[in-house]
Formats: structure tokens, C-alpha cells, sequence
């Protein structure tokens, strides 16, 4: 019952006039930016982060994350009816765009709008019944269980967006570093500033993440030269009714398995999308059909990939802790509001959080109309050409560096990591765990430096404290997971066998999805 | 022909050397008392490592191409600096005609009456962050 009165508590919040305008604003744009190239909406809510400095608290924060779940909504279309992943809808692109050549595109738009509503509402039921009680638990966390978990955190994502735990470690570290740079809080030193009085504050957070995705990724578009090819098809939306039958079963599978995966560290819709569609391939009842352009292929997918988007905020929100990079960047939109996420979080602004909650299905209903009846207004989006599309993002990446401080030269500072990032990016190192580590580094050198003092310089702290020995537990695990993993497709490839080489074009393909 | 592989490892060993020498002109302290310098040493020893392993691996594995297009990124650069200088000088507003013509060369054939078309759509859009969200951009 307690669930109910929070929840109508916070529908009162979210159904103000004002926050309704911006849930509904932050989904149209998510669902832009989804089916756009070249802009997720990781380079999307930096780019609006100083924007949003005028803006209410309350009303920022639902925007904010009205683009994160919007994208994934918006990117079911582009990946259905052309074949284009652009943020996490790479499964999408099997069964969907096999639909689209069948002539379903139709029943393929509803299957994946339908789904990913009923990802979000079992999703948000679950955000609304364990953040609090996860929060409580985030209590008992003590300075050694929480670099633990920051660790666990940078594995699950190095091994998740990158698919090689060497280079998203190496990435995270980089990130680390960088969150070094500026005074160093207990002792007052300035680090690796040089002299430089702009630094001595930091690297800001908006430079960092405009330079390594938004003029990075602007740069390898424009290096990849891809020409797209606009939809024309024609497009009935209405299925019948043993088709409608044949959605929620699969929606509702995918729904369960996005919304556990969404909060596991590392987690998110990329991960949630491959398991949904492992599930079905197993259990479901057309599962022979499944890869050929079926209802079930798209259905699960989708609500992982919805669901998994909305569950990501229960660690970031009751622990503090974001488990990827978009929630990184949900985190520092929270503290730049004077709002620490963590377990007082929902205590000290029940308001905000059960708002928060109650806006995400707000904004499921209004997503689901703009992508289910509105879908063909939106297809025309892919109308427009990137060379009229770059020079625009490019400015809008200056003004938004510029409102940080209304400071010009900070522009250099995020050209210089545009410069970094595309580096990264043709040494096939993924900016996003670059992220996390830049917006946990400090937290975690906190934590570490108060863990130390506390056990008197002593290691032992991490392996005789429950919490953070099974969180450790957890590290070494995968860490044997992926060497036995990696031995074996060695072993494979060296057999010739066909399977490594598919099980390597997932690994592949998966950071392009997590990056955005 | 540069390797992908053997160049990331170059590139994170001077990542970690950077940061690591850096951090020896800070107080290490000790592991009761740690010093500023302790922390990001740590860090970049891991990374160091890391470095080490991806050099090693870079021998093992078949080479592949390193694909870098300096033409693009360098005009990008161009463009982004120049709009900085002009807004600080100049004015914002040719600032941002300066940049759309500049960065318009790094994609497929560039048009001027496009590029004036866009530098008046963001012009205008400049003008609304001024006006109504109280941007204090200097656009004349």
C-alpha cells in the first residue's frame, strides 16, 4: 500500500503543468536523438546538461531522463525500417528489419512501441518497489564496499561496451586520471595543473563528454561516409488479433529479464536486448520462426531494452553508485542540482524521486503515441543530411561548453577532447567507461583514501569486510569467466570453427550500441 | 602501415607515464596517511600494466591497419578555434558562419548557399539562447 500512496504522491509532483511540459519535451528529443546518427543520448543530455541550469530541479531531472528511455524508444524505429543501430537497438535490426523486407514494418513499429510500454511499466513498478528498500541496505555500505562496488562497476562495463576487459579497464583508468586533475580536496594541492588557472577546478565534465562523443563521434561519421537511404515503405500500424496475442508473452519475458539486468553493475539495455532474445530463441512457442522475422524477435527485445533503460536508475538513485555511462552523467545532472543521489536521497526529496518515478510512465504514455501513430512524421527525420546535421551539432557542442562558465576559452578544452576522443576511437578504445571513470575517480579515491586511514594502511580491509569480499568475489570471477571465454574462442578459431567468429561480431558490434 | 594494436598500448604507456611521473612531485604520504600523489601513482601503475599487457598481446595477434583521417579532424579543430577567436574579437554571429564554412570542407561537397542557409537557422537559434534563455552570447 505504501508503494501506492508514494506513487500518487508523486503522480501530483509529475502532472504539474510545467512537468509535464518537460517530460513531454525530453521525450520527443530522446526519440529524435535515437533515430538520428552520430548523436545518442549520452552526447545529447550533455549537450542540454548547462541548459538546464534555468530550468527547475525537478522539471531538469525528468527531462534529463525522458531522453535517456526516449532514445531507446526512438531507436527501435531507425533500427526496424533501415537496418541502423544508432544507440542500443542492435537485436532490433535482426528480426525487425526482416519484418520490414517481409512488407510488416507496421506490425514491427507497433510489436516494438507496444513492448517497450509494457518494459516500462513493469520496469517502473520495479524501480518504485526496490530503490527504497535498496536504499536501506546502501546503509550498511562502509568506504572499502563502496571502491568494491565502484570496482565492480568498471568490469561489468569494460566487459559489457567494450568487450575486452584490458581496454574498458584501460579506459576506465584513463577516466580516473583525468578526475585527478584540479585541487586535490583534503589537502588542498593542486594536481596536474600546470600553472594553469582554468584547471584548478578540474576538467569540466561537459568538456569531456561533448569532445569524446560528440565531436569524436561526428568526426568517425564523417570518416565512415555511409550514405542513408530514406524509407518510403508503406506502414500499417493495426495487427490482428491472433498477431496482438503473439506480442505479450514476449514482452512481458523481456520486461522481467531487462529490468533484473538493468540493475546488476554494468547493465543496461545492450545486455538486456542479447538475453531477451536468448530467452525467446529458448522458450518461446514460435521460437522456430525467431531470426526470420517474427513478432517474439522484436517483442522481447524491445521491453529488455525499455525496461533495462528504466531499472538503471535504481543503483544511481539508492546507492549513488551509476552502473553506466549515460547514469554517470544522470549523477553529475543530480549534483550541478545540489542533490547528492544515495540511500538519504529519497528521505531528504521524496518529492523528486517519487516525481521522478511517476513522470517515467507519464512520459511511457506519451512515447508510445509519438511512436506508434506518429511513427511516419518521424521517418522523415532521416530526410535530413548530415552535412546540414554536423555543422549544427558542432555549434550546439560550443554554446552548451560555453554556458558552463560563459567562458569561450573552455571551448578549447573541448576541442582538445574531441582531438582525444577520436584518437580513442580509431584505436578501438570506447570512450564510455572513459566516463564512468571520470565521474566515480574522486568518489572512489574518497572512499579508498577514508578506507586506508580507517584500517591503518592495511589491504586487508577489502577481503575481511563482507560486503566488499563478495563484491571482490564477484571481480575475480568474471575475470576467470573471461580468460576460460577467451581461451576457448582462441581454441575455436585455431579449430576453424564458424560459432567463434559469430560469438566475435557480437563482441564486436556490442560497443557500438553501449557507446551511445 | 601503423598496428591499431601496437599503437593503443604506446598510446596508454604514455598516458600512464604522464600521470605517473606527475604524480611523483606530489606527497606520497604513506597507506595510513595518504598523500595527494598516492592515489592517481596507484592508478597509473595499474594502467601501466595494462599498457605492458596490450604491448605484449599487440606481438601475438595479426596486425591491423591503423585507419587516421588528420585531414577531418585537423579542419574540425580549425573550425572549432576559429569560432572561439572571432566570437572574442569579432563577433559571435560571423563566428558562426566562419565555423559552418570551415567544417563544411570535412564532409561531402560542400555548398556556400547551404552553408549561409545553416549559419542563418543557427544564428537565429543563437539569438533565442540570448533572448530567452539568458545566454550572455555576444553575437553582434
Amino acid at each position: 500500500m505504501d508503494i501506492l500512496h508514494n506513487l500518487a504522491f508523486g503522480f501530483e509532483h509529475a502532472l504539474t503543468l510545467q512537468n509535464l511540459f518537460y517530460c513531454a519535451l525530453g521525450c520527443t528529443i530522446g526519440t529524435m536523438v535515437g533515430l538520428l546518427p552520430g548523436l545518442g543520448p549520452l552526447a545529447t543530455i550533455s549537450l542540454l546538461l548547462p541548459l538546464t541550469y534555468s530550468i527547475p530541479t525537478s522539471s531538469a531531472l525528468i527531462m534529463l531522463a525522458g531522453i535517456y528511455y526516449g532514445a531507446q524508444y526512438g531507436d527501435s524505429v531507425s533500427a526496424i525500417t533501415m537496418k541502423i543501430p544508432h544507440a542500443a537497438s542492435i537485436v532490433a535490426c535482426i528480426d525487425g528489419y526482416a519484418m520490414t523486407l517481409k512488407g510488416q514494418t507496421g506490425l514491427a513499429l507497433f510489436t516494438a512501441g507496444v513492448s517497450s510500454f509494457i518494459g516500462g511499466t513493469v520496469a517502473i513498478v520495479v524501480l518504485a518497489a526496490l530503490a527504497p528498500s535498496l536504499g536501506e541496505v546502501a546503509l550498511l555500505f562502509g568506504p572499502a564496499d563502496y571502491c568494491a562496488l565502484m570496482l565492480l562497476g568498471f568490469i561489468c562495463v569494460s566487459v559489457v561496451t567494450t568487450g575486452s576487459v584490458i581496454n574498458g579497464l584501460a579506459m576506465c583508468l584513463i577516466g580516473v586520471l583525468l578526475g585527478q586533475i584540479g585541487t586535490d580536496l583534503e589537502t588542498g594541492t593542486p594536481r596536474f595543473t600546470f600553472g594553469a588557472q582554468f584547471l584548478v577546478d578540474g576538467v569540466s565534465l561537459v568538456s569531456v563528454a561533448l569532445g569524446c562523443f560528440g565531436i569524436a563521434e561526428i568526426t568517425k561519421n564523417l570518416d565512415e561516409k555511409s550514405e542513408r537511404t530514406p524509407f518510403n515503405g508503406k506502414i500499417h500500424l493495426i495487427p490482428t488479433w491472433p498477431e496482438f496475442k503473439r506480442i505479450w508473452p514476449s514482452a512481458l519475458r523481456g520486461s522481467v529479464a531487462g529490468s533484473i539486468l538493468g540493475i546488476l553493475p554494468g547493465g543496461g539495455p545492450t545486455i538486456a536486448q542479447f538475453a531477451a532474445y536468448a530467452i525467446d530463441k529458448k522458450v518461446s512457442k514460435y521460437r522456430h520462426e525467431i531470426g526470420t522475422g517474427s513478432i517474439e524477435g522484436v517483442a522481447g527485445q524491445a521491453a529488455a531494452d525499455e525496461a533495462a533503460a528504466r531499472t538503471s536508475f535504481i543503483p544511481l538513485m539508492s546507492i549513488g553508485i551509476p552502473e553506466n555511462a549515460v547514469m554517470a552523467l544522470m549523477m553529475a545532472a543530480f549534483i550541478i542540482k545540489g542533490i547528492q543521489p544515495g540511500p538519504n536521497m529519497i528521505a531528504k526529496h521524496p518529492d523528486l524521486f517519487w516525481g521522478l518515478v511517476a513522470s517515467m510512465w507519464i512520459g511511457n504514455c506519451f512515447l508510445l503515441i509519438i511512436n506508434v501513430p506518429l511513427v511516419r512524421i518521424w521517418l522523415s527525420v532521416f530526410k535530413i543530411p548530415y552535412s546540414v546535421l554536423f555543422p549544427s551539432i558542432l555549434f550546439f557542442c560550443c554554446i552548451g561548453t560555453f554556458s558552463v562558465n560563459n567562458n569561450l576559452e573552455d571551448i578549447y578544452v573541448t576541442a582538445a577532447f574531441g582531438f582525444l576522443g577520436y584518437v580513442m576511437m580509431r584505436l578501438a578504445l570506447d570512450p564510455a567507461p572513459l566516463m564512468l571513470g571520470f565521474i566515480l575517480g574522486p568518489m572512489l579515491e574518497e572512499n579508498f583514501r577514508r578506507a586506508m586511514l580507517l584500517s591503518r594502511g592495511s589491504f586487508t580491509v577489502f577481503v575481511t569486510r563482507p560486503i566488499s569480499a563478495t563484491l571482490l568475489g564477484v571481480i575475480l570471477v568474471l575475470f576467470i569467466a573471461q580468460l576460460v571465454l577467451m581461451l576457448r574462442a582462441r581454441g575455436a578459431s585455431r579449430a576453424g570453427k564458424p560459432v567463434a567468429a559469430s560469438e566475435r561480431d557480437t563482441i564486436v558490434a556490442s560497443p557500438e550500441s553501449a557507446r551511445n | 602501415m601503423l598496428n591499431q594494436n601496437l599503437v593503443r598500448g604506446l598510446f596508454l604507456a604514455a598516458v600512464a607515464l604522464f600521470f605517473g611521473l606527475g604524480a611523483l612531485r606530489y606527497p606520497i604520504g604513506n597507506l595510513s596517511r595518504t598523500g595527494p600523489g598516492l592515489f592517481p601513482l596507484l592508478v597509473s601503475g595499474f594502467l601501466l600494466v595494462l599498457a605492458i599487457a596490450t604491448l605484449v598481446k599487440s606481438r601475438l595477434v595479426q596486425a591491423v591497419p591503423l585507419q587516421f583521417s588528420v585531414a577531418k579532424i585537423a579542419l574540425i579543430m580549425f573550425g572549432l578555434c576559429g569560432f572561439v577567436l572571432i566570437s572574442q574579437h569579432v563577433s559571435m554571429l560571423l563566428a558562426i558562419v566562419f565555423m559552418v564554412f570551415i567544417v563544411s570542407y570535412a564532409g561531402t561537397a560542400p555548398s556556400w548557399k547551404r552553408n549561409l542557409a545553416i549559419s542563418a537557422v543557427l544564428a537565429v537559434i543563437a539569438y533565442g539562447f540570448q533572448r530567452f534563455l539568458g545566454l550572455n552570447l555576444k553575437l553582434i
